[in-house]
């Protein structure tokens, strides 16, 4: 098995133990030290992400689980974002099936029933190779929510060829718990029993560390792991069943039992008798065993008079629990075997890796400027484009409606929106831009944030948290390592501008192509809100259509400029621009004067105007209204922010209370029945692009 | 009615189905399937979801459970069951509905909204039911199939239909023979569908506001 550990780390350890660790300590340091699970080269940056605020009930303690927020009559929300990006690439079905797994046993190890899941897939080009990664990962997603009743209620689908070797598989997950309830996944207290469930296998060796370095090509699949959604399904019920009897819990994910058993004892020690682990394969070798990150496990520290009452629960649906060892007071993680020592390392040696930062560059952008391009031409190509079709060919493989709780469905708004017990509405989205960041990381950062905010405030939402993912190559290339420290900047700035806490994440790094390049920077940002009065909750529908905010000539870093080349300059989010924006939408749609409406984002005006298109409706637009620039390609294709298009009856409200908040407001056309765009008295036909957007992925996939 | 939610280890719909059957005024309990004593209950409901993972085949494991023995017997009292999707898979694994149910047309899990037609009105569960009702599918294996076409048509419930109520090959969204998606035993007192009523019982979470699958469990509200 390849270990990623340098050799100066390899120093450090030699130089505390004072002696040679062997096999077995080398793996445990070496799955603990990973990138995965340490954020050795991330740490020092994410702390500058806002995490506290009134409404955190639970922060992420050095950003390993989930965090949680309050959401009113005692119940508070807690969600995580994680990716399974590298058993993806390898083996698209498993490894998307159990990235739903993995985020699912996040929630429930913090007592919370999981309510809704998101997931955002982005993939390179679509040959043959491509499509059978999109096929695997969709069926895979639908395999394990589907199996376990946890509805998938929203999420991306997005082509790009930076993507074409590494693929990026992103899954979100909420649940619901009484704050009174909430389990930590952490002890305080010696003497308490570790209990394990379920059978440990030979699947995913390695994993952490894999998921740690660049894709190598050669045998990896040993390290993907297996999904089981029924067991997962087990698990998910009697964990929460078992919660009020347990003092911690912890979900067994990336270095399998090493790293949970050394982060649940949190700086106090551990005993574990690996002969007691319940096996799948009778020869597994105890360092095996040690590292297997084998899925549908998880983790209890219990009191010793209470483990009974827990493992009946299992041993009653034959589901394997045993008692493994103890929490000890010397803070010493040790693992036996049959009374022989596997592995003895003190717990603050695998807790604390040595942090690096490594040195950051800009990379200089080319400025060329792009052809000239029709604009009937860049219509087609924007519009046509996979990014935006219906993407009802993957969402209708999940089963959305479980839970009898999804209000605003998949394909039916920007925000998915779910009821709460509580009977609140919850809105959820994620949003990434590799265009923008691939140009200037610190405004994409802001930006992303922005936009999950502006598609909150559609359906009537504010934002009250969120998480973060943020996915680069090789932090040791200077250029990618300044892209990251970047993006965190401009999440961090973002979200304290909105007063948003941050309250988990996750990096996930060494996402690079055969060659060695990396992809675009791909931050990712989830954002969870209420819906503060009505939900806004229209079909698009004929009216006058409204435009908000100031459009710019600022092209680049678009999907347009991705299409043709650079144009205008790069977008300079104005966060308070999308602050009034969002508020005059959530005013309009708690007076009742939104009929339908859209923030404007990927492509640009041509990328709001198409779902009304696509409905049955002529958009015949006045391009002079449009405010901000006299460029025709940057008024209907600029992304910049700040901006809504709103379809309304009562388009003078609009301009009078924008006038009231200081943001631009205009009438640039109106929806009526049809099929056209117009632009000026032009006519562009739309037929093909009507068709392409229903049938894209049915007939390329 | 006391009616019972019999839930098997991967049933998802539990809740659910219990949520909904609390709106029309059942007397509702969420069952374990090693802990099921028919004699208590008027009625079953055997909810959605993956029993035992449906591994081997959706719905054979639990087809063949000691819970489904007593069920079989209800059936034959005459009291009321109803299997919805999962549940209509685990009827007819255990024989006590005829037919199959075989993947898809398209091999793809489909969640989507479909119309369905009332065809009798013979049964409990549909005498005075609306004409036709609005509601969600989700299912990977809910092609209905039976040898017998004209056996068939008889058992028959509901049909998929399309906006002006005609069995077209385009309303049929797995390939179902005759368009079926939901039949009923010869005396009506058994009933297993692939849509979810349950899901189609609260105005918040419908596309248009409707509540039809309301109709078909109120009867176990009397």
């Amino acid at each position: 098995m390849m270990l990623t550990l340098s050799q100066r780390e390899m120093e450090v350890v030699r130089r505390v133990l004072n002696r040679e660790p062997n096999e077995a300590e080398w793996k445990l340091v070496d799955a603990l030290w990973s990138e995965h699970c340490s954020y050795k080269s991330s740490k020092v940056f994410l702390r500058s992400l806002p995490s506290t605020g009134p409404n955190v009930v639970m922060s992420v303690e050095d950003w390993q689980d989930a965090g949680a927020v309050d959401v009113g009559d005692g119940w508070a929300l807690v969600l995580k974002v994680e990716s399974h990006n590298h058993p993806s690439a390898i083996d698209p079905f498993n490894g998307a099936a159990t990235g739903v797994g993995g985020i699912l046993r996040d929630i429930i190890s913090k007592g919370a029933r999981p309510i809704a899941l998101l997931d955002m897939i982005r993939v390179g080009r679509l040959d043959q190779k491509g499509k059978w990664l999109v096929k695997n990962i969709i069926s895979g997603i639908g395999f394990y929510g589907n199996s376990v009743g946890v509805p998938v209620v929203g999420g991306e689908l997005s082509f790009d060829e930076t993507y074409n070797d590494n693929p990026l598989v992103d899954v979100a997950c909420v649940g619901v718990v009484k704050k009174d309830s909430i389990v930590p996944s952490v002890v305080k207290e010696s003497g308490l029993k570790l209990v394990l469930v379920g059978f440990t296998g030979l699947d995913g060796l390695g994993g952490a560390s894999f998921a740690s370095r660049k894709l190598s090509g050669l045998d990896e699949i040993g390290a993907v792991q297996i999904a089981d959604p029924f067991a997962g399904k087990v698990i998910i019920d009697l964990t929460l069943e078992v919660a009020k009897d347990v003092s911690a819990i912890k979900d067994l994910g990336g270095g399998g039992l090493a790293v949970a058993v050394t982060e649940m004892a949190n700086g106090l020690g551990a005993v574990v008798n690996l002969e007691k682990v319940p096996l799948r394969y009778r020869d597994l070798l105890p360092e095996e065993i040690i590292i297997s990150e084998t899925q549908e496990r998880m983790l209890f520290a219990v009191k010793p008079e209470k483990v009974e009452a827990v493992c009946s629960k299992f041993q009653e649906l034959n589901y394997p629990c045993a008692e493994i060892g103890e929490i000890s007071t010397e803070p010493t993680i040790r693992f036996l075997y049959k009374g022989e020592t596997v592995a003895q390392l003190p717990s603050d040696l695998l807790l604390n890796p040595p942090l690096v930062v490594w040195p950051a560059e800009r990379k200089e952008r080319s400025n060329s400027d792009s052809r000239p391009v029709e604009l009937k031409e860049a219509i087609v190509r924007v519009m046509t484009h996979p990014d935006l079709v219906s993407k009802e060919w993957a969402y209708s493989q999940f089963d959305y409606e479980v839970g009898t709780s999804t209000v605003v469905k998949p394909g039916d708004g920007d925000s998915a929106v779910v009821e709460l017990p509580n009977g609140r509405l919850l809105a959820l989205k994620g949003d990434a831009n590799q265009d923008l960041c691939s140009e200037d990381s610190y405004e994409c950062g802001k930006a992303i944030v922005a936009e999950t905010y502006r598609n909150l405030a559609t359906v009537g939402a504010r934002g009250i948290a969120l998480v973060d993912h943020l996915q680069f190559g090789d932090p040791r290339k200077p250029e990618v390592y300044h892209d990251f420290i970047e993006a965190v900047r401009g999440i961090s700035e973002a979200s304290k501008f909105f007063s948003i806490p941050v309250v988990g994440g996750k990096v996930s790094f060494h996402n690079e192509d055969k060659e060695g390049n990396p992809i675009k920077p791909t931050p990712l940002v989830v954002m969870a809100g209420l819906v503060e009065g009505k939900l806004g909750k229209g079909k698009p529908q004929e009216g006058s259509l409204v435009l908000l905010g100031l459009t710019r000539n600022e092209l680049r870093g678009t999907l347009y400029s991705r299409l043709f080349g650079g144009r205008g300059s790069i977008p300079k989010v104005r966060l308070m621009e999308d602050e009034l924006a969002s508020k005059l939408v959530i005013k309009g749609i708690n007076e009742d004067k939104v009929k339908w409406s859209k923030d404007l984002s990927k492509g640009g005006l041509a990328g709001a105007v198409l779902p009304l298109i696509v409905n049955g409706l002529t958009v015949a637009i006045t391009s002079g209204a449009i405010q901000g620039t006299s460029d025709i390609l940057a008024k209907m294709f600029s992304e910049g922010s700040g901006r809504f298009l709103v379809v309304t009856d009562d388009p003078q409200w609009f301009l009078y209370q924008a006038g009231r908040l200081g943001i631009q407001a205009s009438v640039i056309g109106k929806a009526y029945q049809g099929s056209d765009l117009i632009i000026d008295e032009k006519s562009f036909n739309t037929e093909k692009i009507t068709s392409n957007y229903f049938r894209f992925l049915e007939e390329v996939l | 009615m006391r009616t019972a939610v019999l839930k098997f280890p991967g049933t998802t719909c539990e809740i659910d189905v219990a949520k909904a059957l609390k709106k029309v005024g059942a007397e509702v309990e969420v069952v374990q399937f090693n802990k099921f004593d028919p004699d208590r209950y008027g009625g079953v409901v055997i909810p959605g979801g993956f029993s035992f993972g449906d591994y081997i085949r959706a719905g054979t494991i639990a087809a063949n459970s000691e819970a489904m023995k007593r069920v079989k017997d209800m059936a034959d009292e005459g009291k009321l069951v109803l299997g919805i999707c999962n549940g209509f898979q685990i009827l007819v694994e255990s024989n006590i509905l005829k037919g199959a149910l075989l993947p898809n047309l398209n091999l793809r899990f489909i969640t989507r909204w479909v119309r369905v037609k009332v065809r009798r009105r013979d049964t409990q569960f549909t005498k005075d039911s609306k004409e036709t009702l609005f509601m969600p599918i989700a299912h990977m294996e809910g092609r209905y199939f039976l040898d017998d076409e004209e056996l068939a048509s008889r058992l028959s419930l509901f049909q998929y239909v399309d906006e002006s109520g005609l069995p077209t090959p385009e309303a049929n969204p797995n390939g179902s023979i005759l368009n079926i998606a939901g039949i009923s035993n010869d005396a009506g007192n058994v009933v297993g569908l692939m849509p979810h009523p349950e899901r189609a019982s609260f105005s918040t979470i419908s596309p248009d506001g409707s509540t039809d699958g309301l109709e078909i469990l109120k009867v176990f509200g009397k």
